[in-house]
């Protein structure tokens, strides 16, 4: 009997190790750190009142937020662990391409391919999409809101930790069951199946949903309640009101998969709920996309309203229409919570649901096209100036535009039957994911850069090569996944047909051209952190509350 | 700062535009299903129209038995002109049988039965896949139809 120490564990051993040596490292420092923030007198008032005074405040990327729980610190946290996962899923996914030039499994074997493939589609969407916009929330919502009442420190903290270590358990667990994890496959503990600890993943994933959910209920409580008199709803930001949609439809589906990733963790060691042979193994499928829907939603909404936010200033111009942005926001909320059958059309729901939620789909098209006109009427109105920021939200109102009649397609059930589970899906979502969700959190990064980076400005030409080479390589990628979908090429596959390969290999050289842009950001981002302070930290996003 | 010229005929254009697309999308969704509703993934009930073919799916190949008996493994041989119609489940894990050239797309799940009925036309050899994300040899789940 050997000992069973695998070089993962070590390698996760050791991790765990080094960040408790780092907690205490931060400990200190954050100590020091607070009091030069808040000066000798305020950080001697009690905790609750000096975390108040902290998230009104503008704020640095700074790692003592780690030890830290006033709002603001919350967020810079989960900005930067969003930014890291993002940066993990990404080389994930330009492993997976390189793998794809040959119809054989050539760089990867098939088992390597699939980790590959569950870790870039869990983390995008539970550590990027998720955490930045929990972080853009934490660290936007206080300035806002003028929040006069920063109260949930203590728990908002716990939940970030529990984020963290359920995105570990998501990169160390080596799942190969996909994002879905449809049972039974999600239950064969083997290499081969759904791999063997893909529990853990499970496990990792409930994490990150019940700190979500909880977040969500704090986001309610700070806008709801503890918002400054001076701000009424009707004149609250567009993107307060698009936090309020994301977090009830959160609140709403999210316990749903708790639940359901909870049957399955019970269903290994005594499968009643899902079993197959009864036929409910689609019962799992169904509670799964009841959240698996709205989670896109979750990516997509503040990314609504961040473009919402950004777009009057870069033109000069108040939003065309305040009202039609909350209508539409408000629609978003409640349609996009009746379209998650359109995920399982061809599972034998029957032609009335499948007719039900092929309308409904049609129908959450209505407020998306609202948001869009708005954006282009501003623009329209006003004189747009093409800072860079600027041309992440203008490409991000494009590609949303090809991603969005692209899913309108998908929401026909004749059409789905063609193109359901071919690379057209995946490029619908693409284009959405990574020009608009993607895309706008980097505008919003750039546009907060002299903030958190405390009076820097970024690489301007670096910026502007970073964003022809992702915008480039989100079009050539998911440009062709889009035609050799409706050719039949068909998602999450190791190895392919060898009619494919045209697609496959163009869609591998956008992948490159889109992993080489982002690599540029991070050496914008790390080059121009650490030249001398050059300009005062003030953005347009955020502003110090001194009332 | 320029004004959008004829505010209310703008915002008219647009809504009206956006409506009509997206009801005619969902009018003649309805209608298609209406008219074909054989022709799309459901469960097993009726009676099923022209030759029937049970298929299995499992990890990782699929089994085609025709109404004589013999069964083929990744080879589906069909005639053209002849109506068939698929009943398809899976010994294990989720599978999703699909044909681009018929456009037959529809789940294999284990105690579950979906039917699909559909008519080639050409002669020829076409493919199918698994679009059903389904373990280690999910892509290797594939083959050829052949029509005569």
């Amino acid at each position: 009997m050997t000992l069973g120490l695998t070089f993962e564990l070590a390698v996760f051993g050791s991790f765990i190790a080094l960040l408790i040596v780092m907690g205490f490292l931060l400990y200190y420092f954050a100590v020091d750190y607070k009091r030069n923030l808040l000066g000798e007198v305020s950080s001697a008032l009690p905790k609750k009142e000096s975390n108040t005074v902290l998230s009104r405040m503008k704020r640095e990327l700074s790692f003592s937020a780690f030890m830290m729980d006033d709002s603001k610190s919350i967020g810079i946290r989960y900005l930067i662990t969003s930014l890291v996962l993002f940066f993990i899923a990404g080389l994930a996914g330009i492993g997976m391409r390189i793998s794809l030039w040959f119809p054989v499994p050539s760089f990867l074997t098939p088992v390597q391919y699939n980790i590959l493939l569950t870790a870039h589609g869990t983390l995008m969407l539970y550590g990027w999409a998720t955490g930045s916009i929990l972080g853009m929330a934490y660290y936007l919502l206080p300035s806002s809101v003028k929040l006069k009442n920063d109260s949930f420190g203590v728990v908002s903290s716990i939940m970030y930790w529990m984020f963290l270590v359920g995105s570990l358990f998501i990169i160390f667990s080596k799942s190969t069951a996909t994002w879905y994890f449809y049972y039974p496959l999600v239950d064969q503990l083997t290499a081969i199946g759904g791999g063997q600890y893909s529990f853990a993943t499970l496990i990792g994933v409930m994490l990150i949903l019940i700190a979500t959910t909880v977040s969500s209920v704090i986001f309610l409580r700070m806008i709801f309640f503890d918002r400054d008199p001076s701000i009424r709803l009707s004149n609250m930001s567009l993107f307060a009101w698009s936090v309020v949609s994301t977090a009830f439809l959160i609140i709403a589906s999210a316990p749903v998969s708790i639940i359901a990733n909870g049957f399955l963790i019970y269903d290994n060691i005594n499968p009643i709920f899902f079993q197959a042979g009864n036929g409910s193994a689609l019962g799992y499928a169904i509670m799964f996309w009841y959240w698996g829907h709205p989670l896109v939603y979750v990516a997509v909404i503040p990314a609504f309203g961040l473009i919402y936010e950004m777009l009057p200033r870069f033109t000069g111009t108040k939003i065309y229409s305040y009202k039609s942005g909350v209508l539409s926001l408000l629609m978003l909320m409640i349609l996009s919570g009746t379209v998650w059958g359109h995920h399982l059309f061809n599972s034998g729901l029957g032609t009335v649901w499948d007719l039900i939620f092929s309308t409904t789909s049609f129908i959450v098209a209505v407020p998306s096209a609202i948001s869009v006109f708005n954006w282009i009427a501003t623009m329209w109105v006003g004189r747009v100036k093409l800072t860079v920021p600027m041309m992440f939200i203008i490409n991000g109102i494009i590609d949303f535009i090809i991603g969005g009649v692209s899913g309108v397609m998908l929401a026909d059930v004749g059409a789905n039957q063609l193109i359901h589970g071919t690379y057209a899906v995946t490029s619908h979502f693409h284009f959405i994911f990574l020009g608009l969700t993607t895309g706008v959190a980097f505008a919003a990064i750039y546009v907060l850069f002299p903030t958190l980076s405390g009076g820097r400005n970024y690489n301007v030409p670096m910026a502007k090569v970073h964003f022809y080479l992702s915008t480039i390589g989100t079009i050539v990628m998911s440009g062709f996944w889009l035609v050799g979908g409706f050719a039949g090429m068909p998602r999450r596959v190791a190895g392919y047909f060898g009619i494919f390969q045209t697609y496959q290999d163009a869609a591998a050289v956008g992948g490159v051209i889109l992993g080489i842009g982002f690599l540029i950001f991070l050496i914008n981002f790390l080059y121009s952190a650490y030249k001398p302070v050059e300009t005062n930290t003030s953005n347009i996003l955020e502003e110090e509350v001194t009332s | 700062m320029k004004k959008l010229e004829n505010k209310t005929k703008a915002e008219v254009v647009w809504i009206v535009a956006v409506l009509t697309i997206l009801v005619w999308a969902a009018v003649s969704n309805a209608a298609y299903l209406h008219d074909n509703s054989s022709s799309i993934a459901n469960p097993v009930g009726g009676n099923p129209q022209g030759v029937v073919i049970n298929v299995t799916g499992y990890q990782w190949a699929w089994t085609f038995t025709y109404p004589n008996g013999t069964s083929s493994i990744d080879n589906l041989s069909l005639k053209a002109g002849t109506t068939y119609t698929l009943v398809i489940t899976s010994k294990d894990v989720i599978h999703d049988l699909y044909i681009p050239e018929f456009g037959v797309n529809v789940y294999a799940v284990a105690g579950h039965t979906n039917q699909i009925t559909f008519t080639p036309t050409k002669a020829g050899t076409y493919i199918f896949e698994c679009v059903e994300y389904c373990g280690e040899y999910h892509y290797e789940m594939r083959g050829t139809v052949t029509v005569t």
